[in-house]
């Protein structure tokens, strides 16, 4: 493996992120690639992966794709950027299905490569729920599956907790083996007794040092401190002064929160200029105990005493998700209880960031944007300030920024509460609360009952729909438009799981089938509200019922991923397509969490309800530049398992047609005529 | 032009399944004109380019053919699974929506992702939706309220898809989220000349 002369300048960028690297790395060699953010390690993997993009800029020297898919293995900060299955098994297979292999074949490579990543989940379970650490070995055995020559992890484990990063470690670890191994971390200690080499990257790539990492550290050390690489030995934080007593400003006594395994009582108290630390094992419940704190839910059990809304100010865990306004200085003014400007201006300057006062706050880096959100927070003058995993992912320099702005808020008399696994901000925290790991294998989701539609293949199931949906335009009387409603409402046994789930599905029916009965009623060539004017608007409610309600009731056993696999096998439906389509819809869950958290970040600052036209188009445009962001990584994490060259991919699970399908049929077939049949009938009678 | 790169693919398909999820909270907005349409129909359509948005973003944004046809489906059929009360209408109210847009862009052969062009998209979604309304929903509203509707959908069409969804797009360039993008890439060589 070897680079000479690399040269990248993003279309987007006018300076290059790396100008002129030359490397070799020899087979088997390990090496960690370190550097301040912002040196350019992301890029130079992506560069080793063969994956820069000659469309996104200009580059020279550039590594060609690889050879085969999967041939080098890729992963991501982020773990949940490399997610797309719906289940363990099923994201394991997405290398080898891109590579085309047999089923056999592909099903034993997804299972060893989990056993390898040590990834101890049930196969059924979705990626996008487990917890961070399993999500990133589940990524692991992802790239695994593919047997890669080469591994390149980039900063795999700065988003867990020492614990959880050491149990992901290892397992990279074990598995790497005879491989190629490349890392690029900014903490770099943990890795250092496991790798050959250190190579020490400063701004645009630049080569700072290079060597074994014990000959650098004896005969370097200067450069590495320099580069930010190795602390100076961190004056450890200035404990703070004792104290005098405090006002109370928020209080929690005896909470609970079982439904997300928080089950013993906490007691916690925030007293007005003092930094507390929120810890535990992720799992334990964090981000729901500053969510009953908040306000945002009900605590179990206990009782919460808190401020005004106006006087709570929270940072969520992505701070862009609260983001509303165009430049930097308008962000921080943008809640109605940000009144005084000159406030604003100086919390800029305190936080280094009033020389960026007219940018766009989507453009300023990952530091940046913690730290404006933080200064947005403390605008409002709150009386409690609550922080979730405010320096998650960030290195030692920009961790220091954040939490010199939170002294800067407890400065000011605020109480300051921050959950956090980051042992910076715990150390220099005033009062430190733990929550106790969550009881093991707690809240198990039980199985939805199986019903006889489930056995139908997705085509069957949507031919039901489909043909019932055409048929009802046979409907021309209210007298038969009800018989044409009697098969539907005789099969629906088949369909439905429980009471309540087909109460859920059929009351919009039921309603929008009433509205058109109503507005046809009142709009029709008839008479307004006449006798026959309702006559004819019962009819049009039988006939949108007969139209609609026979496919709902199918869909209700339709899932993206057989359903993709359907599209795939029976329609030979091109293959990226579909596939890319499933992975969307299979992220409709981790959608819909995000829509939450950005909903409630607005609402905490005051700038209008759920209901309100412009904090919905504010949400949707978050949500969109979220999830456009996170596909660019996406693309990367899929591209490294082969998804660009997979125009002939095979599918993990075969698509069955059996015997309960050729009923299927006959049904649909049923539902087309009987609307027909049943006019005739009443006409004949 | 035509590749669709892995990137393009996704932000595609993703545009649709972000709108799928919103719409969900979209339903609140017809809570708030709830009197105003119980009393007259055809009101709603004041509402109806709000459906459109995912087509005509993921056409200006990705810029290449299909990419609004897609993104609308994958909206549409989200919708579906999570049971929409139209049913399997929805499918086809996708197919007509982003069928609309990408008719717009045909026209120029995909070669012009400007304003009237997103407009004339929003317009002729809204047409092929609403005569699909009057067919499969409205069959019995008398004509000179199907008339009040389609001006009802021509506008929204124009205003809430082809004007606000234009004004999305270049929110979403200016926050560098889709310099990756072909419409990122037009704007990021803008600021350089």
């Amino acid at each position: 493996m070897h680079v000479d002369g690399l040269r990248w300048r993003p279309l987007s960028r006018r300076e290059p992120t790396i100008e002129g690297l030359d490397l070799a790395i020899p087979p088997g060699q390990r090496v960690l690639l370190a550097g301040a953010s912002g040196s350019g390690k992301s890029t130079v993997l992506r560069a080793l992966a063969g994956l820069l993009d000659p469309e996104d800029g200009d580059g020279e020297g550039l590594v060609p794709a690889p050879s085969r898919p999967g041939e080098r293995g890729l992963l991501l900060q982020n773990p949940v950027h490399a997610l797309v299955g719906a289940t363990v098994a099923r994201d394991a297979a997405f290398g080898p299905e891109n590579a085309g292999l047999p089923r056999p074949e592909l099903t034993e490579r997804a299972a060893r490569a989990l056993e390898a990543a040590r990834v101890d989940l049930d196969p059924e379970r979705a990626p996008l729920d487990a917890s961070g650490g399993q999500q990133q070995r589940i990524a692991l055995a992802g790239a695994l599956a593919l047997r890669p020559d080469l591994l390149l992890l980039d900063e795999p484990t700065s988003m867990l907790d020492a614990p959880t990063a050491e149990g992901v470690r290892r397992a990279i670890l074990a598995v790497t083996g005879r491989r190629t191994l490349v890392v690029a971390e900014h903490r770099i200690g943990p890795w250092l007794p496991h790798v050959d080499r250190l190579i020490v990257l400063g701004p645009r790539a630049r080569v700072l040092a290079d060597g074994h990492p014990d000959q650098l550290f004896s005969h370097r050390r200067e450069v590495l401190i320099e580069a930010g690489v190795l602390e100076e030995e961190a004056a450890a934080e200035e404990a703070p002064g004792p104290v005098g007593p405090s006002e109370t400003v928020a209080a929690l006594r005896g909470v609970t929160v079982p439904a997300r395994g928080l089950t013993a009582p906490q007691d916690l108290e925030l007293r007005a200029g003092r930094l507390t630390a929120l810890t535990g094992p992720s799992g334990a419940g964090k981000t729901s105990l500053l969510r009953v704190l908040v306000g945002a839910t009900e605590p179990g059990a206990g009782a919460v005493s808190r401020p005004e809304p106006s006087q709570i100010a929270l940072v969520p865990q992505d701070p862009e998700h609260s983001f509303v306004a165009t430049t930097v200085r308008e962000e921080v003014l943008a809640s109605p209880w940000a009144t005084d400007e000159d406030l604003a201006d100086e919390l800029l300057q305190r936080a280094g960031l009033a020389p960026l006062a007219g940018a766009h706050p989507h453009r300023l880096s990952g530091g940046e944007q913690r730290r404006l959100a933080i200064v947005a927070a403390l605008a409002q003058r709150p009386d409690l300030l609550v922080l979730d995993e405010p320096t998650v992912g960030l290195d030692a320099r920009r961790r220091r920024e954040v939490l010199e702005l939170l002294r800067e808020a407890t400065a000011r008399g605020t109480a300051v509460l921050a959950a956090s696994h980051d042992e910076l901000l715990v150390a220099a925290a005033d009062a430190r609360h733990d929550l106790p790991a969550p009881a093991p294998g707690a809240v198990p989701t039980p199985a939805p009952r199986r019903v006889p539609a489930d056995a139908l293949n997705p085509l069957t199931l949507s031919l039901i729909g489909i043909l019932a949906a055409i048929g009802s335009f046979a409907v021309q009387s209210w007298q038969g438009g009800l018989l044409a409603l009697a098969p539907t409402v005789l099969l629906a046994p088949l369909a439905v799981r429980s009471l309540r789930g087909a109460a859920l599905r059929l009351l919009p029916i039921l309603l929008s089938a009433a509205g058109l009965a109503w507005t046809t009623a009142l709009l029709g060539e008839a008479p307004a509200l006449s006798g026959e004017a309702w006559l004819v608007g019962l009819k049009e409610a039988a006939r949108i019922t007969a139209f609609v309600a026979p496919g709902v009731l199918a869909l209700a056993s339709v899932r993206p991923t057989p359903l993709g696999d359907a599209l795939g096998q029976r329609l030979h439906l091109p293959g990226r397509p579909v596939a890319a389509s499933v992975i969307a819809l299979v992220r409709v869950g981790h959608l819909g969490r995000q829509w939450a958290a950005i909903l409630e970040a607005r609402t905490r600052r005051g700038l209008g309800g759920p209901r309100s036209p412009r904090v919905l188009a504010g949400a949707t445009l978050a949500l969109l530049v979220d999830t456009l962001r996170g596909a660019e990584q996406q693309a990367l994490a899929m591209d490294s398992r082969g998804f660009a060259t997979a125009t002939r991919r095979t599918w993990a699970a075969p698509s069955p047609v059996g015997p309960a399908d050729l009923l299927g049929v006959g049904i649909a077939a049923g539902l087309l005529v009987w609307p027909l049949l049943a006019e005739m009938l009443v006409g004949a009678a | 032009m035509t590749r669709y790169r892995t990137v393009d693919l996704l932000v595609t398909v993703l545009i649709g399944a972000a709108f799928g999820v919103a719409f969900l909270g979209y339903g609140q907005l017809y809570t708030l004109i709830g009197p105003l349409t119980a009393a007259f129909k055809p009101a709603e359509g004041l509402l109806a380019g709000i459906w459109f948005l995912p087509a005509v973003l993921a056409a200006l944004l990705v810029r290449k053919p299909g990419a609004a046809l897609l993104a609308e489906m994958v909206a549409a059929v989200l919708s579906m699974l999570l049971g929409s009360q139209w049913g399997w209408g929805t499918a086809v109210s996708g197919l007509m929506q982003g069928g609309g847009v990408e008719l717009a862009f045909l026209l120029t052969r995909y070669r012009r992702f400007t304003l009237p062009v997103a407009v004339l998209g929003g317009v002729l979604s809204a047409l092929l939706e609403w005569g699909w309304e009057k067919v499969a929903y409205y069959q019995e509203m008398s004509w000179a309220f199907s008339g009040t509707m389609l001006a009802f959908f021509l506008l929204s069409g124009a205003l809430l898809c082809g004007v606000l969804g234009w004004a999305a797009s270049r929110a979403l360039i200016a926050t560098g989220a889709v310099d990756s993008l072909a419409s990122g890439r037009e704007a990021a060589r803008a600021v350089e000349a």
